[in-house]
């Protein structure tokens, strides 16, 4: 059992504070997470994504408002977009996708924040750490 | 292939009173082949006329456009340079006012040589030769069928041989960026090889390529290690056509998805929760 290191990059308007949620109502996830605040998930190019695994993280996670919700009105459309892409790449390039975790958490879904960060841990969890596979 | 230079240097030769300069494929001196600006004063410029080997006249052309604004041109294109203009018209590179598309439909060894899925044109009003079917690509059909740890040691064997030279980004007409992403200090670092694994210049230049990229294959042909980068930018193509419904240079009105919000039906074809 390994404990694989994420990066989440969280929007500032919705999912940021969804995190906030879950912490004042003291809901318990794993460590693994560590969060990054950014204006808007739309921020989030795939050059950050892959910087992050080259850089040793396992798991990445890009949380945003959801579809239509988004502050900047269709900042999320365009994560949307990039992010399906880019998962698409990274399973051409021989990584799983299932390392790159893109959802939509409003401020109001603390616990949906929380079961979304355990169940993404025991996913990565699963998979070989990323340097060695990189090896 | 010599009917077919006939025909095109007739074809240029009726064009050419009409418009100040036809851009095609001349021989040079030392017998290489290069872009060529053929004006009307000198019509005898036409013997040397050449089909083969491509190059990327797109980017020829947007050269001269953008040094004479108000030239009327013409402009030999096969397939894949046709819509190479037109995607560069989508993004404000080149202007299709005053200028005529002479389509050049490529015959059968080509498109084999090339994998090419659409050996010919669609909008030239003027085409020389006559088109033929698209062939299948082999080698992103294999690739596609390789297995997660195949994939990845088939690009870390082809990436090694990356030598960083920038000669797939320099030479992309759809490539037309100020600022490239590729010179950044914090996503590729000078110095270093594209290694290590995962080969951030490969990737973010095939994720800045969705739906730019018009398989005319120039990053292959022109790369010194040999490394078929093709398959990068084929698959995601096909990704964006069934997620986004959306065709390089098959309809010049149709704005590229990374330009709009989230159409119809978009989002759940993505595979997004």
């Amino acid at each position: 059992m390994y404990e694989p290191k994420i990066i989440g990059f969280l929007c500032n308007w919705c999912s940021y504070r969804g995190a906030d949620t879950a912490g004042m109502a003291r809901m318990k996830y794993p460590p693994n997470v560590k969060i990054i605040r950014v204006p808007c998930s739309g921020r989030i190019s795939p050059e950050l994504v892959l910087r992050c695994f080259r850089e040793g993280a396992d798991g990445v996670m890009v949380l945003g408002c959801h579809i239509g919700d988004c502050h900047y009105a269709n900042g999320n459309h365009r994560t949307a977009k990039r992010m399906a892409i880019l998962r698409q790449l990274l399973e051409y390039n021989g990584i799983e996708a299932q390392r790159l975790c893109v959802d939509w958490v409003s401020a109001a879904e603390g616990e949906k924040f929380a079961t979304l960060i355990a169940s993404f841990t025991e996913q990565v969890r699963q998979l070989a750490p990323f340097v060695e596979i990189m090896q | 292939m010599s009917e077919r230079l006939t025909a095109l240097r007739e074809t240029i030769r009726q064009i050419l009173p009409q418009v100040d300069g036809v851009i095609g494929l001349k021989t040079g001196p030392a017998g290489i082949v290069a872009p060529y600006l053929f004006k009307p004063g000198h019509p005898e410029m036409l013997d040397s006329l050449a089909l083969w080997p491509k190059e990327p006249v797109p980017d020829t052309l947007k050269i001269i456009q953008k040094a004479y604004p108000n030239a009327r041109l013409a402009i030999v294109c096969r397939g894949c340079e046709e819509r190479g203009v037109v995607e560069m018209f989508k993004h404000a590179q080149v202007s299709l006012e005053n200028l005529t598309l002479i389509g050049l439909q490529c015959v059968q060894e080509e498109a084999l040589f090339c994998r090419c899925a659409k050996p010919y044109t669609v909008h030239a009003r003027v085409t020389v030769g006559s088109p033929i079917a698209g062939v299948p690509d082999p080698l992103t059909e294999a690739f596609a069928a390789k297995s997660q740890a195949e994939k990845l040691a088939f690009w870390k064997e082809q990436f090694q041989h990356c030598i960083k030279c920038y000669g797939c980004r320099n030479i992309c007409p759809q490539c037309f960026c100020n600022v490239c992403a590729l010179e950044d200090e914090k996503w590729v670092e000078t110095g270093r090889l594209p290694l290590p694994n995962p080969s951030l210049y490969h990737i973010i230049r095939a994720m800045h390529m969705t739906a730019k990229c018009v398989a005319c294959r120039e990053c292959e042909e022109t790369c010194p290690a040999g490394i078929p980068l093709a398959i990068h930018f084929r698959l995601v193509a096909r990704d964006v056509k069934e997620m986004f419904h959306y065709e390089t240079g098959a309809v010049i009105e149709q704005k590229p998805p990374q330009l709009l919000t989230l159409e119809e039906g978009d989002y759940e074809r993505s595979g997004l929760p």
